[in-house]
């Protein structure tokens, strides 16, 4: 009997679970879109807050904090990476001599900076993904794609499946690392990562062969499923809706942060608008009464 | 070639006509002319030896290879008629079900029912067909209590079950399975077989079915295809496969057969009940009274049997030096579903160098007991202790190789140390991914080794996971070799296994979990001789008790003593 992946879905009555989907992908992608967009470290820590509140909302709470976990661990990694490749910022804070290959390395406050930056928009990434992966149906989702992309079973399949599966994989390959002998070679994240990625797109071209073999690119007609409403969907456009319009604003007249010669960055009205937005959007998840108790997750 | 491709009739299910085919990338075709028709309601078993070409005869007839496996193609393949060059496997999945070897990667969807749902709904099911298709094919494979339960939390042999069912449910007129019952508990292997006998018999599916266990499923067979390097060597009967595999190739041989042969009765037993009208009509007569005898929770050392009996070194020492010891253990689990107990008040002591093949149907605890051994699992209530030691190999051995190149994975004195002790002898620059697959599981056993040894000393307790499956006999046997080197030298070996034929040929105890519990612990010719389902097929055939292997069942037939034959 295998542990549940955290990021695995698992039905319950949470307003992400059962929304329908078109507000449902508003609604996060949304959310990732800012990630995507903002330079903005307020409103991008804000992102990655809010997620993290509608997760915690629909009894994610698991999902949230391993992606919590491996986003921390990304942006940590990021931020280290580009404090020793870049070497531009006025303000050095370490000498660390000439490296083979990289030349002279100094650690500048500014590339810090500018690594925790990129680090805070994975970190808001993976939080979305990992809330998304543990309360969006992937079975309603292949459904929904089989009739917009009926051809494209490996679409669906990476969209749909690839979270899990990956997930899966990391913690069998996990356990195995524990197990190897202490004189073994032993296995870094890198590594891990690096077979992971390798092994879990494997398992995707896997999953899209099977997809195939059920029929999935067969011409017959399914019919449209009746979408069973959700009392929470209105809830769910109007946060997306604005949330969406906050995010293309935030294109125009959001804040930036400019790393380079020095840490130049002083948020504006819009940025601490769209970060209150951001973070009050998490709470759309919140049902009266509190968060959904007595789930599995 | 007994059969081949003559005579194509419009009744075919499943036509190859001169069939090659190479991978991309590689120098070799790994099918190579094949001409072969199978017959719409015939029952087909694929034999032959790991890397024989079984899965991608398999892969061809339902049309991933060549349009998800590419490659180079000459000749054809017809489905129910249909070219599988212009056809995709999305556009034969209405004449063909596929289930392949490795269920995990067969499942989209994140319940049970949602995935036995999926299929109908892309043939365009109404909702009350769908309900009724689930409903019938759930309860033929027995697992309705498994249409609300999460995919995630299934585990191996529930999954194959799930991937069949699948497969079956649209009721697709050809079914092509690659070692189906790999996962599966004898139990369950049995009843798959003869459900797919029941569906060929009753429906006219027809159905092709690559095994390794060959005895399994051989008297279900109407004929065997058997493979070798990618090419079609037999196409037969039953008897006839039976045959040629004691002539010309005896890893393929069932260990009926070959206990007749060794005997010198010539003609082959296809299964059981075969083998023994054949060895009443000679005479042979099982001992009164001992027919289905099944051993009760025997207590350690426990000898009950009347017959052979076999004495296993170091267990009279076990109470003093033990290398596991289990008392009142209880194991709960939560996959997601809530807890639940998996191992329930489990007493056990295990000597060193003793051979122990942990068996029991699916979900009975065996990996839970091996991984709790190992630190990967807390226990509820009770102690369980390992003072020597212990190197556990999982199910998957890929998942520890991790580096490009062995040597990577295994340097300096430990690293040697533990690729001896496995007896594995590879270029360090080799990658460890192109390997053959008992070469894998070898340097995956030793990676888990190195370090745990003190010099050259072993740590107490190897277990091993399932480390059977998609292994031919020949690679079998090369693990049971492997498993008595590693006892010679003093560790005791655990090997959780679904296989009672590989369990009779390593090992000297046995232990039978049934929900948990510890329902057997007694020397293995007891076990594997004293029940239906749990005993090999020499013993099924010959009916007494302690008999279990074909040397032991050739000493019984020929009037020696069986223990004495069986060494």
């Amino acid at each position: 009997m295998t542990r549940l992946s955290p990021l695995a879905y698992v039905p319950a009555r949470g307003v992400l679970q059962t929304g329908a989907l078109a507000p449902v992908a508003l609604y996060l992608g949304a959310y990732l879109a800012v990630c995507f967009l903002s330079d903005d470290p307020a409103v991008l820590a804000a992102a990655a807050a809010g997620a993290a509140l509608a997760g915690y909302g629909c009894g994610a709470g698991r999902a949230v904090r391993f992606s919590f976990r491996l986003g921390l661990a990304l942006a940590v990694t990021m931020i280290l990476v580009n404090g020793l490749v870049t070497s531009r910022g006025s303000t050095v804070l370490v000498r660390l001599g000439e490296w083979p290959l990289m030349g002279r390395v100094d650690v500048t406050a500014e590339a810090l900076a500018a690594g925790a930056a990129i680090g805070l928009r994975a970190l808001g990434t993976m939080m979305v993904i990992g809330v998304y992966s543990a309360c969006v149906d992937p079975d309603r989702v292949l459904r929904a794609l089989q009739r917009i992309a009926r051809r494209s079973a490996l679409t669906a399949t990476l969209i749909s499946r690839l979270v899990p599966l990956a997930s899966a994989d990391g913690a069998r390959l996990n356990q195995a690392a524990d197990l190897r002998g202490p004189a073994a070679a032993p296995v870094g994240r890198f590594a891990l990562a690096q077979r992971l990625l390798g092994g879990s797109l494997d398992r995707a071209v896997d999953v899209a062969a099977t997809l195939e073999l059920r029929g999935y690119g067969i011409a017959a007609s399914t019919g449209r499923s009746r979408t069973v409403p959700s009392r929470y969907d209105r809830r769910l456009w109007l946060a997306g809706a604005v949330l969406g319009a906050a995010a293309v604003a935030l294109l125009l007249f959001g804040g930036t942060l400019s790393a380079y010669p020095r840490i130049e960055y002083s948020p504006g009205v819009p940025s601490l608008v769209m970060a209150v937005l951001l973070l009050t959007g998490g709470l759309a998840t919140w049902r009266r009464g509190g968060r959904v108790r007595g789930s599995r997750i | 070639m007994a059969r081949a491709s003559e005579g194509l009739g419009d009744d075919s299910a499943l036509q190859f006509n001169d069939l090659t085919f190479t991978y991309n990338g590689a120098e070799a075709p790994v099918l190579e002319r094949i001409s072969l028709e199978v017959g719409a309601g015939e029952f087909v078993l694929l034999a032959g030896r790991s890397g024989s070409g079984k899965t991608s005869l398999l892969r061809a007839g339902c049309g991933l290879v060549p349009h998800f496996h590419g490659g180079l193609i000459e000749g054809e393949v017809r489905v129910a008629g249909r070219d599988t060059r212009e056809f995709g496997p999305g556009q034969l999945a209405d004449v063909v079900g596929y289930v392949a070897q490795d269920p995990e990667t067969q499942v989209i969807s994140t319940t049970v029912a949602a995935e036995l749902d999926l299929p109908l709904r892309f043939r365009g099911y109404s909702g009350a067909e769908r309900a009724r298709a689930i409903e019938e094919v759930a309860l033929a494979l027995n697992i309705p209590h498994l249409l609300d339960r999460s995919v995630s939390a299934l585990s191996g042999g529930e999954l194959q079950r799930v991937a069949l069912a699948v497969a079956l449910a649209p009721r697709p007129p050809l079914i092509l399975l690659d070692e189906p019952t790999s996962q599966l508990d004898p139990v369950s292997g049995d009843e798959l077989i003869w459900l797919l006998r029941r569906l060929n018999e009753e429906w006219g599916v027809a159905v092709v079915l690559a095994e390794h266990r060959i005895e399994r499923c051989l008297a279900a067979a109407d004929r065997v295809v058997v493979m070798d390097r990618g090419r079609v060597r037999m196409d037969g009967s039953p008897a006839e496969f039976l045959r040629y595999a004691n002539r010309s190739e005896p890893a393929l041989a069932t260990p009926g057969s070959r206990l007749f042969n060794l005997v010198g009765i010539d003609t082959p037993p296809v299964g059981v009940r075969d083998g023994r009208m054949i060895l009443r009509q000679r005479g042979y007569r099982p001992e009164p009274g001992q027919g289905g005898r099944s051993p009760g929770r025997a207590e350690t050392g426990n000898r009950r049997s009347s017959g052979p009996r076999v004495t296993i070194g170091r267990r009279r020492d076990r109470a003093r030096d033990s290398v596991l010891r289990a008392k009142g253990l209880w194991v709960e689990l939560d996959s997601g579903e809530g807890p639940v107990d998996v191992l329930r008040d489990v007493d056990l002591e295990v000597g060193p160098g003793e051979r122990i093949a942990l068996m029991g149907r699916n979900g009975a605890g065996k990996s839970t007991l091996l991984r709790t051994a190992a630190g990967l699992g807390e226990p509820a209530q009770g102690r369980l202790d390992t003072p020597e030691g212990i190197a556990l190999l999982t199910q998957s051995p890929d998942d520890y190789l991790v580096r490009e190149r062995v040597g990577d994975e295994l340097s300096g004195p430990s690293g040697e140390a533990a690729l001896r002790a496995v007896g594995l002898r590879v270029d360090p620059d080799a990658d460890p991914r192109d390997l053959a697959g008992g070469e894998r599981q070898r340097l995956a056993l030793a990676i888990a080794l190195a370090g745990r040894m003190d010099g050259a000393e072993l740590p107490g307790l190897v277990a091993l996971d399932e480390p059977t499956r998609g292994l031919d006999r020949s690679l079998k046997d090369g693990l049971a070799e492997l498993i008595g080197l590693l006892s010679g030298r003093g560790a005791a070996v655990i090997v959780a296994t679904h296989d009672v034929e590989f369990a009779a040929a390593f090992a000297d105890r046995v232990l039978l979990l049934g929900a948990g519990e510890l329902i057997a612990d007694a020397a293995a010719n007891e076990v594997l001789s004293g029940g239906w389902y749990f005993a090999t097929e020499i013993a099924r055939m010959l009916d007494r008790p302690g008999v279990i292997t074909v040397e032991q069942g050739a000493g019984v037939l020929l009037g020696r003593d069986p223990v004495e034959a069986g060494r």
